[in-house]
């Protein structure tokens, strides 16, 4: 939870209409049951709550919603919308959600999943499948985190888990536009 | 019976286990599964938490190509992705076009996406997969861990009971085994957490190991290559960070049910498994 107080200037305002925009979620719906929170496996670690994120949308609070960690820890199970009454769809904010935070330049600054996501895109973008072994060897080095997880290699190695050779489908110019078009909102 | 099959990255990679105990089941029951041509990564959570027209422009690429054949999928995160794409597309007409644009072919979400979990119960059905038990699992208590993304969210999968799914059970009663009870069949195992941030993967993991031996589980079975990483080249990690023991082996469903049928464990490939199951499998005369 937040410690400071928040101030309410209003209810409903610009945030929780670009995120509805964004994601199609409803978070003017949610009635603070906490079902979301009771069920999300991340809640016990979150710096804002299931409940309370979409409680701070609903209260317009755009800064701490996007610098928010918990944004980057959803994991994606998509429990909360499964159980909730008023199917408000977290899991489709936090993506609506992951978006802005990177455009507006608010990233919790100890995630390092967009880092994650763009290395993977890349690669699925040039050879159309993920190359396992590339993946892991950029993000390392992306990030710094050499040796993390250092005994995990040998040891997948050994198991043939992890070919040294990556996949390539062919089209790969189709594929570059393919996500040029996308990231220009499939207008063009 | 033939389906067009869409394996995945993690099949051809990490999970190549998953892929050969697939066919080698597949081949048991007489079940073609030709793969999809050229089809592309689903997108996974990067392309959704990133851009979510990519998120549905990936799995239309492949889906169109599909012929209005059903594709079949064994990773749940693909099968989660590729079904969601359908859904937004096949209920949002400007959604449609938009991804018509990205993708330069006009998709109407219409290609049926199904798992091998409902492929084996529904379509072939437990009778006839009872008929290529050669070796039955008799003794084996089995959790079955189906994750989040199988039955999740309902209205898109539209898999089995969303709280408490029991296809896998199905099958693994099938194969002569005890599906155990247990609680946790669809908690999350921190997925692709794994690289980013570990610590969520191992206390989650350590959650599920924990609810599965205190249930009175042998081993658990799994239907996602990122389900079953996190639980198998995990588990070491998991009893070092919590000071527990486990040593449960963390076997792809179709790894079982080939055992059943008589597979051998290289076509199986149970050598890729990192926590050792043949002492489990001598113990309950299964191995070999």
């Amino acid at each position: 939870m937040i410690a400071a107080t928040i101030e309410i200037g209003g209810v409903g305002g610009a945030l929780a209409s670009e995120v509805k925009a964004r994601s199609g979620a409803s978070p003017m719906s949610c009635l603070q049951c906490l079902k979301c929170s009771s069920g999300c496996p991340v809640a016990s670690r979150a710096d804002l709550k299931p409940h309370e994120l979409v409680r701070m949308v609903q209260m317009d609070q755009r800064e701490v919603v996007l610098a928010s960690r918990f944004i980057w820890e959803c994991t994606s199970c998509q429990t909360c919308i499964t159980r909730c009454p008023q199917q408000v769809n977290i899991a489709a904010m936090n993506d609506a959600l992951r978006v802005m935070s990177r455009a507006a330049g608010k990233v919790a600054p100890e995630t390092t999943v967009p880092v994650f996501n763009d290395v993977f895109l890349s690669i699925v973008r040039n050879r159309g499948r993920v190359y396992e072994l590339g993946l892991m060897a950029s993000y390392k080095l992306r990030t710094g985190r050499l040796l993390e997880d250092a005994d995990k290699a040998p040891m997948m190695f050994s198991k043939g888990k992890l070919p040294l050779l990556g996949p390539r489908v062919r089209g790969r110019d189709q594929r570059r536009e393919m996500f040029r078009r996308a990231a220009e909102g499939g207008n063009k | 019976m033939s389906y067009l099959f869409f394996p995945g990255c993690s099949l051809d990679g990490t999970a190549k286990d998953f892929h050969r105990s697939t066919l080698a089941v597949a081949a048991k029951l007489g079940l073609e599964l030709p793969e999809l041509k050229d089809w592309i990564c689903c997108g996974s959570t990067a392309a959704h938490g990133t851009d979510p027209l990519l998120a549905d422009a990936l799995p239309a690429k492949s889906l169109s190509a599909a012929g209005g054949n059903t594709v079949a999928v064994a990773c749940s995160a693909c099968y989660s992705r590729l079904k969601t794409a359908n859904h937004h597309i096949a209920g949002d007409a400007a959604l449609r076009a938009r991804v018509a644009q990205v993708v330069g072919v006009d998709y109407d979400g219409g290609t049926p996406v199904l798992h091998l979990l409902e492929i084996l119960c529904r379509d072939i059905g437990r009778a006839r997969i009872a008929q290529t038990i050669t070796r039955p699992l008799a003794g084996l208590r089995v959790a079955c861990y189906y994750g989040c993304l199988l039955a999740r969210p309902p209205e898109i999968t539209n898999f089995d009971d969303a709280e408490n799914p029991t296809l896998m059970d199905q099958l693994m009663e099938t194969a002569g085994a005890t599906a155990i009870g247990w609680p946790h069949k669809t908690e999350c195992c921190g997925a692709s957490f794994s690289i980013t941030e570990a610590s969520i993967v191992l206390e989650l993991t350590n959650e599920i190991l924990s609810m599965a031996k205190a249930a009175g589980a042998d081993c658990i079975a799994t239907a996602c290559p990122l389900c079953q990483l996190n639980l198998d080249m995990r588990q070491r990690d998991v009893e070092r960070r919590f000071g527990r023991r486990y040593n449960l082996p963390v076997f792809y469903f179709t790894q079982l049910l080939g055992l059943a049928m008589g597979c051998s464990s290289s076509e199986l490939s149970l050598a890729s498994l990192v926590v050792e199951p043949q002492g489990l499998l001598e113990s309950k005369g299964i191995g070999r």
